[in-house]
């Protein structure tokens, strides 16, 4: 079998993510965990570099779980119930096993783990990816995509909000509003991304 | 009993238990009309696009019967449904899916008998950006398709920019969904293209 | 239950401790469908149904639930209910679950619906846990649903699908920004500053 296309499909559906169909800035998904945990840099990498890992993989085993188990058994509807027991058996089994292993790492973005299983992006690009009908390959590309979209998102965020920290922003707007603003701007300029993959 | 190891699992497992056999319950209820809601959707663009079929205000069984006795299944002409009248074919119907802006877009084309005209254009699968693509599958954008002559240079359809004069086989663009438009634009032309190779002019 | 609590229910719910625009809470799932009113309208009312009832059926069992599995039982009975919404408007409004997507799923893991549930349904009775998600759900859609309306005025000069006058004639240059996705971050972004700032002079006044 020649895979060639299905990698340069996945390789599209991976950079698309990212850029043209960036889960945060034009799906709103994960926007809690987004302004709650975007005020430092190296809280936003760690949260960031989790959500990359757990959204490639639980993506993957919930394509497994969605095409290998629930469609030959006509449950679809039960996805929702199903993705939510893998990603929060997932992330229950790598917060146990990245303690075993290695402590430091651990201490570094454990903390974030448990938050994750609430993000709705991570269900949200499970969800995605049934509807759009992806096969095996470009689910794992749409799950690394998202994830890294997501990820380059929070930091980015962090950046700017850090160097906000001085700045005489009015009352109302400070926190939240302001941050929204930003993400606004963000978006405003990732769509100039639109029509880089057009017609694919 | 709250203190028994046991308990925590128990109790999730028979509330698992309540909630699936509610959900599987009510989902077997419920599937006939999920299952005919998708017929009814691709019935009514088929006849639709097809001249003179349809008639708003009937119900679901009669749209259907109208459909299996008065047009023929896609058997030869290229995968079109076929509307005949005293043997001689009068439209096809030409069901099309593509790639969108987000996901398919899936729609019928109605052809003439002499493949040289459009006789109805209906898109009944879209999850474009409301607003914007998803004017697509609007009566203002679609009714331009209706009696619309196929350009026989270059591309069949053409879409031009709003206000723009408009020639043979040229219809407007949805203001500000140049995603969509491009997508959908190729979609129809390709199955068009391919479908009068198939059938031959 | 007495009058004056349920008058601070209410209060809460709505203005004080309002869910978007002093806790910032759960506006992901809804926030990409204000761009028409009407979307707006059922993903509000799904909201409002999956949040009350759940809080509801995970008050009726608060004495029985363990301690320790607490969050997969409320997971569970959320996910019902927000499957039975999904299974509902499938069969019986198919062009509405065809537009909202995956959103309506994503109801489950909205996390006003969740921390409602751990802040309120879990250590109440059933009447003081519905009466506190209903109007947790109403405070979080009454906002919503102005950032809808201003969407779909401004961008498509309508007003659940009805030409507004003046916006929809050739006088308004329609904002096409209104409709796409970054518009949304201003509106709320804007809609926070401005409740934020009659929260703030209000205190200032009582002082």
């Amino acid at each position: 079998m020649n895979l060639m296309p299905e990698f340069s499909h996945a390789l599209v559906v991976c950079i698309s993510a990212i850029f043209t169909q960036n889960i945060l800035l034009s799906y709103f998904l994960g926007l809690c965990p987004f302004i709650g945990s975007s005020r430092e840099i190296k809280s936003a990498l760690g949260l960031g570099a989790a959500v990359i890992f757990v959204m490639t993989c639980t993506c993957a085993l919930n394509w497994l779980v969605y095409h290998k188990v629930l469609v030959p058994l006509h449950l679809e509807f039960f996805r929702f119930i199903m993705f939510i027991i893998v990603i929060a058996a997932f992330v229950q089994f790598v917060e146990m096993a990245i303690d075993r292993l290695s402590p430091s790492l651990y201490q570094k973005l454990g903390v974030f783990l448990p938050l994750i299983t609430v993000n709705c992006a991570i269900l949200g690009a499970s969800l995605f990816m049934v509807i759009r009908d992806y096969n095996f390959i470009s689910t794992v590309g749409y799950g690394l995509g998202s994830g890294t979209g997501w990820f380059m998102a929070i930091v980015v965020m962090a950046n700017i909000r850090t160097r906000l920290n001085n700045d005489a922003i009015p009352k109302g707007l400070q926190g939240a509003g302001i941050t929204l603003i930003i993400v606004g701007i963000m978006a405003l300029a990732f769509i100039g991304f639109t029509g880089v993959l057009a017609g694919k | 009993m709250t203190k028994n190891r046991l308990f925590p699992v128990l109790y999730m497992f028979v509330i698992t238990l309540i909630v699936s056999t509610l959900i599987i319950g009510f989902s077997q209820y419920t599937e006939e009309r999920v299952q005919a809601n998708k017929e009814l959707t691709f019935d009514t663009a088929i006849l639709k696009v097809l001249p003179g079929m349809y008639e708003p205000g009937l119900s679901s069984v009669e749209l259907h019967k109208k459909l299996t006795e008065q047009v023929d299944k896609p058997t030869t002409e290229g995968g079109a449904y076929t509307l005949r009248k005293n043997g001689e074919i009068v439209a096809y119907a030409l069901p099309i899916e593509g790639q969108g802006f987000w996901a398919k877009i899936k729609a019928v084309i109605g052809i003439a008998a002499d493949k040289k005209t459009i006789t109805g254009f209906v898109v009944y699968e879209q999850t474009e950006t409301p607003g914007l693509g998803a004017e697509v599958a609007k009566k203002e954008f679609t009714g331009q398709f209706e009696n619309l002559e196929i350009s026989t240079q270059g591309k069949p359809i053409t879409f031009r920019r709003a206000r723009e004069e408009l020639q043979i086989g040229q219809v407007h663009a949805v203001t500000g969904a140049t995603q969509t438009s491009t997508r959908l634009e190729k979609i129809i032309n390709d199955n068009l293209e391919q479908w009068l190779g198939r059938v031959g002019n | 239950m007495k009058r004056r609590e349920i008058k601070n229910l209410v209060y809460e719910g709505l203005w004080k401790n309002n869910p978007v625009f002093v806790q910032v809470l759960g506006i992901c799932s809804t926030l990409a469908v204000t761009n028409l009113v009407l979307n707006t309208i059922v993903m509000c009312a799904a909201l409002v149904l999956t949040l009350s009832l759940s809080a509801l059926t995970v008050s009726i069992l608060r004495e029985f639930t363990p301690r320790n599995i607490r969050m997969m039982v409320e997971t569970l009975i959320i996910a019902f209910y927000v499957i039975i919404i999904d299974v509902l408007l499938k069969a019986y409004w198919p062009h509405m679950s065809e537009s909202l997507g995956p959103y309506v799923g994503l109801i489950i893991t909205n996390c006003i619906v969740m921390g409602r549930c751990e802040a309120c349904a879990i250590s109440n009775p059933p009447f003081k846990a519905i009466l506190d998600a209903i109007f947790n759900a109403f405070g979080y859609s009454f906002i919503l649903l102005i950032i809808a309306t201003i969407r779909e005025v401004l961008g498509m000069g309508t007003f659940l699908g009805f030409n507004v006058p003046y916006f929809s004639s050739q006088y308004w240059d329609k904002w096409t920004i209104m409709v796409m996705p970054p518009s949304a971050f201003f509106v709320l972004a804007i809609i926070i500053w401005v409740f934020r700032s009659i929260q703030m002079s209000r205190e200032d006044k009582k002082k």
